[in-house]
């Protein structure tokens, strides 16, 4: 049923917060565009809840599900921002910092709210890449040694702190 | 099913099979829970312990026509403040240590863990893995200074893949299972094949270190 429904677009509506999608519907051809409310919104919500409120909402789960969760978080936190008044401009760019793996960043050390973020952001990237059981190349127990390839040495060992070891 | 408190691992199971804990030890999304669910396979449902914030993945085999049953512990997000509870290390037979290639912050970091671990368990075997080499496959050309200078075998990995993981784990359990028997050799026949392979230019005096630690490794063989 949710694979003939294509979503194009989506985006949010500040006053009063929703979330909108233009999707089109494979069956009929015809674009459609769908508010979805976000009833009981402040700026105190946890995004977590709301999405999962979103997620088994009966009436919006078979659109929500054709979100990727990252990109859902993004637009529900551009809102929250919103509530706690901070601009667009503003919220954007913080939201373009999230949606960022930095690779020296100690995600140890992050807020749960960001954490999860950018274990989405990761989740969507692995979901690509994923050899799942019942696609051809499928295959339980994959073995591949690269000992026999020349090895040159890490340069993530070049700096002082290997020391430490 | 939650419950509160953890398994005796020094006594058999409820059907007498021999029991082993191997514990997962990273930072935060390196991919420790992937690739503990890729080698269980899709569908599997961990138990948590509710005391301590960890997920616990049971998992029965057979080694030399032996009934096994082996929990492997994932952290559950506790690795955030830095240190496991001491129950995370308690009676543990091996540990697999992950870091992400993509992340260099999570390799500078393995010390630490390593810290932490040799606190608690100062003798287990602990495996070294480089998770999400299908992100990058240069990777695998590298050699990794960590694991080598602290005698661990090394496990270029992917969970999204498949590469190694069941490698990795079934090594896994044969090192744990080599532990709680007393016996080096399994750890000492991983060591024999690491030292096969030269690594690339190494600094003089990591080689000294490094020989310091194969005296002390040969002495107490």
């Amino acid at each position: 049923m949710a694979d003939t429904l294509q979503i194009l677009k989506c985006g949010v509506r500040f006053d009063p917060p929703a979330l909108v999608l233009n999707y089109k519907d494979r069956k009929t051809g015809k674009l459609r565009s769908r508010s979805m409310p976000l009833r009981n919104f402040n700026k105190n919500s946890g995004i977590d809840r709301i999405m999962q409120e979103l997620e088994s909402n009966p009436r919006h789960s078979k659109f929500i599900r054709l979100m990727s969760p990252a990109q859902l978080q993004r637009l529900l936190t551009i809102v929250k921002d919103k509530l706690n008044g901070l601009s667009l401009e503003a919220s954007i760019a913080r939201n373009n910092l999230m949606d960022q793996i930095n690779p020296e960043e100690n995600l140890n050390k992050v807020d749960p709210e960001i954490l999860q973020r950018k274990k989405l952001l990761m989740d969507s990237s692995f979901e690509k890449k994923r050899i799942k059981p019942g696609d051809p190349q499928f295959e339980y127990n994959v073995e591949v040694d690269f000992d026999e390839v020349a090895i040159e040495t890490s340069n993530w060992d070049s700096d002082n702190s290997e020391i430490d070891f | 099913m939650s419950t509160n408190s953890q398994p005796d691992y020094d006594k058999p199971g409820d059907e007498g099979e021999e029991r082993v804990k191997i514990i997962c030890l990273g930072d935060s999304a390196v991919g420790k829970s992937k690739l503990v669910e890729r080698f269980l396979m899709d569908g599997y449902k961990p138990q948590q312990l509710s005391t301590f914030a960890l997920t616990l993945f049971n998992y029965k085999t057979q080694i030399d026509g032996k009934t096994v049953s082996v929990d492997f512990w994932d952290t559950a997000g506790q690795e955030r403040f830095n240190s496991m509870h001491p129950s995370y290390y308690h009676q543990a037979h091996a540990c697999v240590m992950v870091f992400d290639c993509t992340r260099k912050i999570t390799y500078k970091n393995l010390p630490e863990w390593l810290k932490d671990l040799r606190t608690y368990r100062p003798e287990i075997p602990c495996l070294c893995a480089a998770n999400k080499i299908d992100e990058d496959m240069d990777t695998t050309k590298k050699s990794f200074a960590f694991a080598k200078k602290n005698n661990m075998p090394f496990y270029y990995v992917s969970a999204a893949n498949g590469t190694n993981v069941v490698r990795l784990f079934k090594d896994s359990i044969r090192a744990a299972l080599a532990y709680k028997h007393n016996s080096t050799d399994f750890m000492d026949e991983i060591m024999k094949e690491l030292e096969n392979f030269e690594l690339d230019p190494i600094p003089s005096k990591v080689k000294d270190k490094e020989k310091e630690t194969e005296k002390i490794t040969q002495e107490k063989s």
